[in-house]
């Protein structure tokens, strides 16, 4: 009986400081300017990439890169996600813009009709 | 922006991410195939604007020769091919395929309820549905079919749908390609020229259209392969490609396409794809059936 209680006692304490920890570091990781950042650039990003869809112009980088940036912000690599977010931003942006100034059919000049 | 100021920056992200190779192959392409102003043209006219022009890429090419893809140009891949078709590894597709035709569903109707004329078919297709108001390609037509018999619909890309449409495409063979673009019904234009469209539509990170490589530089490799003329790119389908290790659908083909352009696929028998099928089949009208096929 004794032991069981210790047992319990233990295993809230462990909880408890596993808990913190946790809270901790993720308060250290949103407090982080260089994470806020990272995940700033990641939402853009994903706009820039729907936006292209919406022009049906989407690359398939595009969501890698995004898949990338968001592994590299959960491993605590904010320069890497950074990097990688801008470049999948860039990316959604110049997408869209492919679609969006092909919104007529043109024609190329190497068919003659 | 521009439409030269967006292929400026499309080239400048190919200078940082793509291999020399690549780059020097989009320099290429960009230079010849600046789009020009929108031009309106009759089907029949568009088929001969392509009939034309692959009549002058490579004159001595028959016409019939044209349902045999890139081996009606590429010599000695042609003779790999002729090789292969010896033992064409299509075959037991077609006999699982007519196990599947002749098999009952649950409510003891067969494919034969629903198509009267079948399973050599294939020339009815893709086709312009007035009453459902769009394409109608075999593959969506099996699957009405099947859920009108209380059937669950098949995968559009790979799958059991691929025995069945090889059986009825070699039941279909010899027949000859009739798309029919109905005049009294101004959607199925609207469908053609919707499927145009995205043919000639530069997309992804490579910038390319489906005539970048298929018009404006058939005949040339990418890598190994011979870039094939859209003449008769629609015979042949269901197709065993080797680098499958299986036999699939066109559908499965354009989405293949449009990932190695590096532009996200749309989705098989979705409305892009089966408009893009009625534009690409109507090019090939008067071309023999000869499908299922092999390809590398």
């Amino acid at each position: 009986m004794r032991t069981k209680r210790l047992l319990s006692v233990l295993l809230l304490a462990v909880t408890f400081v596993a808990g913190t920890g946790v809270t901790l570091a993720a308060d250290a990781k949103a407090e982080n300017p260089k994470a806020v950042k990272a995940q700033m650039e990641i939402d853009k990003a994903d706009k820039a990439r729907k936006k292209a869809a919406s022009v049906e112009s989407e690359w398939t980088t595009t969501g890698k890169l995004i898949k990338k940036a968001q592994a590299a912000l959960k491993k605590g690599d904010y320069d890497t996600a950074t990097r990688l977010a801008k470049q999948a931003g860039e990316q959604g942006e110049i997408a869209y813009e492919q679609g969006a100034s092909q919104k007529e059919l043109r024609m190329p000049s190497y068919l003659k009709y | 922006m521009p439409a030269s100021q967006v292929i400026e920056r499309i080239c400048l992200e190919k200078r940082h991410i793509m291999k020399k190779t690549l780059i020097k192959m989009g320099a290429l392409f960009l230079a010849g195939g600046v789009a020009l102003a929108a031009q309106a043209a009759t089907p029949e006219e568009d088929r001969t604007a392509f009939t034309n022009h692959y009549k002058f890429r490579f004159p001595d090419v028959p016409m019939e020769e044209y349902p045999n893809g890139a081996y009606a140009i590429d010599k000695i891949g042609r003779e790999n091919w002729e090789a292969i078709e010896e033992f064409p590894p299509y075959e037991p597709f077609i006999d699982e395929g007519q196990e599947m035709w002749e098999t009952p569903f649950a409510n003891g109707k067969t494919y034969k309820d629903c198509f009267s004329d079948g399973p050599g078919i294939k020339s009815q297709y893709p086709r312009w549905d007035k009453k459902q108001g769009m394409v109608i390609t075999m593959a969506l037509a099996i699957n009405q079919c099947r859920e009108a018999n209380g059937e669950k619909a098949l995968k559009y890309k790979k799958g059991p749908i691929v025995p069945l449409m090889s059986y009825m495409a070699f039941e279909s063979r010899g027949q000859i390609t009739n798309v029919v673009i109905p005049e009294d019904d101004p959607r199925a234009m609207a469908a053609y020229e919707s499927g145009k469209k995205f043919y000639f539509t530069r997309r992804g990170q490579l910038n390319f259209s489906c005539a970048t490589c298929h018009v404006q530089n058939t005949g040339l490799k990418v890598r190994t392969e011979v870039l094939s003329p859209s003449l008769g790119h629609t015979t042949h389908w269901p197709v065993y490609r080797s680098k499958w290790g299986t036999a699939g659908t066109l559908h499965r083909r354009f989405t293949g396409c449009n990932r190695n352009i590096r532009a996200k696929p749309m989705k098989a028998q979705g409305e892009q794809y089966r408009n893009l099928e009625y534009f690409l089949t109507y090019l090939s009208n008067g071309l023999t059936l000869n499908g299922p096929g092999a390809r590398k």
